[in-house]
């Protein structure tokens, strides 16, 4: 621990200098830092202290924004809050207060930020700095403005710019989940920010509405829906807000996407089930699995090189990955009888899926793309269903009836930190994290 | 092999049946007045009836993960293809279902898989398949409600809706 913390040191004496140049840090450093990160133990040491105001209103901002960053921290999972210090100022000189790096030091803080809050021109004013404690070095400094009504904006642009300076990966803020509910008596598709937030109903089928899937740069929504008598595919252009159905005789099962021009689903027009790639417009691009009985649930390596999908051609349902040059096929699970919904991780080689195990429980397990490392995340609480990753690869979303209904929850990657992500009424189901932020 | 044999024995008879049926329909149909056999009440009760099943096509049920056609279904089926054969004017949508069991997005596909077996078979007895129609609905249509052996198996059926 003590070793690690000053290799830390060391390598944050090196981010400063990027710093002041605030944001966009070189990968190669930031890999470096993270490695280090996990070696040492697991989760940052913060201490967040309510940015400065002076007047009524600003100090209410400076109240919520402090609540926005500290939940949002939270909700990474990436950080341990420690309560700041009392003498975090040090008013040795009263004309000069400055940061308490002993008091921080001696709390076990790894990282400090804080700040002040101004009104100019109406408008909120967050300046925001970043600490290595045991540096003293400034690793961030950086203004966020914007109107009141965007304070949660504000707040969590700075938890997205800290995440990415620390782990050097992209964080989940401004990402959107897009899920099904039963709020309305029959299954539409809506969508949420990252944490749960801000609920928006994207379908009124009053039909089935069922597996939505945002395209990696959020321009299309793909969904398969009864509105036609029959589950089809349809596309939503999310800028124009026009729907496109890929019409074709047969049905069409849980969209997956490649790329930004391509989904792949399930289609029954040539008679058996088979997995084809289709274009924004409807159109089919190209016929991707030639085997018969059930192909479905197609999800992708993040270069789009290699596919991972369900398929019944042993029997029971098992997961297989299939290359999309050579068109190779390997089975990927060989524990458990009934296997299905992959989900790729956006960021390496694992696979996130759920096995039907004895009686009526359903867990979600995580497998490297090579077969090795399965990790059973969740047990002995129903059924666990639809995992999905964030962008960064470091928490899943997922249904479980845990408590009754159907819900959506959050962990991290590991399995710790399980907890309910939406509050609304009937059931929810079918998450699937975006890649892209607002 | 030894099912190849017994299905081709089946698709006679079946012929053979139709055949009657056909003749026994010509002559009912002449008597005046006679409601439109869709809108008659079920009065059947046993395999393929039940309180979901009104029409006069009776349902077929289907063991866990498996598409395939027990010999009761496919009695069915040749009773349903009778019906067909005297109604020229009918067509039906058959719908597969699934049990609340496994996973959603599978379920869909097994249930399409469902319709489109009672379908083949249909076809293969000799109901031009322009008068069959499938859908899947998986597992959000359930029939029982409830997490048991009665329900479950209540629920894996492909279900004949005349239209």
């Amino acid at each position: 621990m003590r070793l690690s913390k000053n290799v830390v040191h060391l390598l944050l004496i090196l981010f400063v200098s990027l710093a002041t140049i605030p944001l966009r840090v070189s990968a190669a450093e930031t890999g470096e830092y993270i490695a280090i990160r996990k070696e040492g133990s697991g989760k940052i040491a913060i201490v967040l202290r309510q940015p400065d105001a002076k007047g009524n209103r600003e100090s209410g901002w400076a109240q919520n924004l402090d609540t926005v960053i500290h939940e949002g921290l939270a909700f990474t999972g990436l950080f341990n809050i420690l309560p700041a210090p009392l003498n975090i100022i040090d008013t040795t000189n009263p004309k000069n207060p400055v940061l308490n790096f002993g008091a921080l030091n001696s709390v076990g803080s790894e990282i400090y930020a804080g700040g002040k809050v101004t009104k100019q021109s109406g408008e909120v004013v967050l300046d925001m700095e970043v600490y290595e404690t045991l540096s003293s070095k400034q690793i961030l400094k950086k203004t966020y403005t914007g109107r009141e009504e965007q304070i949660r904006s504000i707040g969590q642009a700075f938890c997205a710019d800290l995440v990415q300076l620390l782990t050097g990966k992209k964080s989940v803020f401004g990402t959107k989940i897009a899920f099904v509910s039963t709020r309305t008596g029959t299954k539409e598709i809506y969508e949420c920010d990252f944490d749960g937030q801000n609920i928006v109903q994207l379908t009124s089928s009053r039909s089935i509405s069922l597996t939505p899937v945002f395209s990696p740069d959020g321009h299309y929504l793909a969904w398969t829906d009864f509105t036609s008598g029959r589950p089809n595919l349809y596309i939503r252009d999310l800028t124009t807000n026009k729907t496109v159905p890929a019409s074709k005789n047969g049905v069409s099962i849980d969209p997956g996407w490649r790329n930004n021009n391509e989904v792949a689903t399930t289609l029954s027009f040539e008679g058996d089930q088979e997995i084809y790639l289709i274009r924004p417009d409807g159109s089919i691009a190209q016929r991707v699995t030639r085997n018969r009985g059930i192909d479905v649930s197609p999800t992708f390596s993040p270069d789009g090189g290699k596919m991972a999908f369900v398929s019944s051609r042993n029997g029971l349902p098992q997961i297989f990955v299939q290359d999309m040059g050579s068109g190779a096929v390997r089975r990927l699970t060989f524990s458990g009888r009934y296997n299905t919904q992959p989900s790729w991780s956006p960021v390496g080689d694992k696979i996130a899926y759920t096995t039907w195990e004895n009686g009526s429980e359903i867990n979600i397990f995580v497998i490297n793309a090579d077969g090795s490392g399965l990790v059973k995340l969740t047990s002995r609480c129903r059924e666990n269903e639809s995992p999905s990753w964030s962008p960064d690869g470091d928490m899943i979303v997922f249904t479980s009836n845990r408590d009754g209904k159907k819900k959506l929850y959050v962990m991290n990657a590991s399995g710790e930190n399980q907890r309910p992500l939406v509050k609304m009424d009937g059931e929810q189901m079918q998450p699937s994290w975006s890649l892209f932020r607002k | 092999m030894k099912k190849h044999i017994i299905n081709g024995v089946l698709v006679f008879a079946l012929m053979a049946t139709a055949g009657c049926s056909s003749s026994n329909n010509a002559a009912s149909n002449g008597s005046a007045n006679q409601p439109p056999a869709t809108t008659e009440p079920a009065l059947k009760t046993g395999y393929g009836f039940d309180q979901w099943q009104q029409g006069p096509l009776g349902d077929v049920f289907y063991e866990f993960d498996s598409s395939d056609l027990s010999p009761e279904a496919q009695q069915q089926l040749k009773d349903n293809a009778s019906w067909l054969e005297s109604n020229p004017q009918k067509g039906t949508t058959i719908e597969g279902h699934c049990d609340s069991r496994g996973t959603s997005e599978y379920n869909i596909a097994l249930g399409e898989r469902r319709s489109a077996s009672a379908k083949e078979y249909l076809v293969r007895l000799g109901i031009a398949s322009s008068r069959l129609e499938t859908v899947s609905y998986g597992e959000e249509r359930p029939f029982a409600t409830g997490e048991n052996d009665e329900a479950w198996a209540k629920n894996r059926r492909a279900h004949f809706v005349v239209k």
